[in-house]
């Protein structure tokens, strides 16, 4: 089997799609991180592994700019099993609308529930890597279904807000 | 978003961040507190229940969707379940993609596994190569003897029996009758 998304994920597989067990881990980290660190050792967690293991693709978004980005996730939502995202691609910015979240929906249907700050992660990490590239990103809804936007300086997006960003149901 | 697809990527990566933040002790907590305890719970629950039986249907299950290539052979008799790894999804996938941030990924099977299978009533003989290829053995703990001989429960299916068992740049940690990460003899 081939590389399913050439160019556009800086790490591949040969499988076209991940294994979705593995988003009760990632849960499952944030727990742990939470409870041995707290909320501010996850956010620098977050934001090293944005700035640190995701740096080969802040670099193809700030080489390549929001053409880079809108390739990226769409690459990234194809290798993510049960999603539903559409992107859309704006002259000053880039909008995912995920209708699906592929996580919260296999955690749900497992029985497994998400730390309340689950989709703050998004925000956190994300934030970390926009502007390692050069770019501002914001975050509205949470829990199954939200609008990330990754934009331009010169957007000008209005400053994130935190009640925009909803805790996950416990 | 974190995705699944390339999980064995920040999997690894947090690894080695745990390691500068807290050390070795926080990196084994994570295994055992985290991945044992929390997000491989499915896991333990069919494993104490069913035992052996219990490890066919949770491997068989989640290799099926890590490796669907099969690279790797399951083997398993009354007393003994055996997995032979010959391309590990998990750490091929680091190989592939260059990845290092850690000392010694391969440690975290021994790290989760190794306290379930204590708390489950079993034990662990196990070597690995760290080229992606690598054997257990899982038996009722307090059985005698040491590493089953080449070849005596998978057949032809012995990763031993690699033509790369033991290629440049292989180096093996083995573990005998084990449960604890850092009970490995180079």
């Amino acid at each position: 089997m081939t590389n399913p998304t050439p160019g556009s994920l800086p790490y591949t597989d040969t499988k076209p799609v991940g294994s979705a067990d593995f988003y009760f881990a990632i849960n499952s980290t944030f727990r742990f991180i939470l409870g041995r660190l707290g909320r501010n050792g996850w956010i620098r967690y977050l934001t090293d592994l944005g700035t640190g293991y995701y740096a080969p693709v802040n670099t193809q978004w700030q080489q390549g700019g929001l053409p880079a980005v809108a390739a990226y996730w769409r690459a990234f939502f194809a290798a993510e099993p049960g999603g539903e995202v559409e992107i859309k691609e704006l002259p000053d910015r880039v909008e995912l609308h995920v209708k699906v979240c592929p996580l919260i929906k296999h955690l749900r249907a497992h029985g497994r529930v998400p730390v309340k700050e689950f989709c703050q992660h998004c925000y956190h990490l994300g934030t970390a890597r926009a502007g390692a590239a050069g770019l501002t990103m914001r975050l509205c809804g949470g829990d199954g279904s939200c609008v990330h936007t990754f934009a331009l300086p010169a957007a000008q997006l209005p400053a994130q807000d935190r009640n925009q960003i909803k805790e996950n149901l416990q | 978003m974190i995705g699944c697809y390339d999980f064995c990527g920040h999997y690894e990566w947090t690894f080695g961040w745990f390691e500068r933040v807290g050390g070795h002790p926080l990196v084994r907590a994570y295994w055992d507190e985290a991945i044992n305890l929390d997000s491989q719970s499915h896991a333990r629950d069919l494993i104490k229940a069913d035992g052996i039986p219990g490890m066919l249907k949770y491997w068989g299950h989640t290799l099926l969707e890590e490796s669907p290539d099969l690279g790797f052979h399951i083997s398993h008799r009354e007393d003994v379940f055996r997995i032979d790894f010959h391309q590990c999804p998990s750490r091929g996938f680091l190989l592939r993609n260059d990845l290092k941030n850690y000392s010694d990924y391969c440690d975290h099977c021994m790290g989760w596994t190794g306290p379930m299978m204590k708390e489950c009533g079993f034990q662990i003989d196990h070597e690995h190569n760290h080229r992606g290829q690598c054997w257990w053995e899982i038996r009722p703990a307090g059985t005698p003897g040491g590493h089953a001989p080449v070849g005596s429960v998978s057949g032809d299916k012995d990763a031993r029996l690699l033509p790369n068992w033991l290629a440049p740049g292989a180096k093996l940690d083995r573990y005998t009758k084990a449960n604890d990460p850092d009970d490995k003899t180079p």
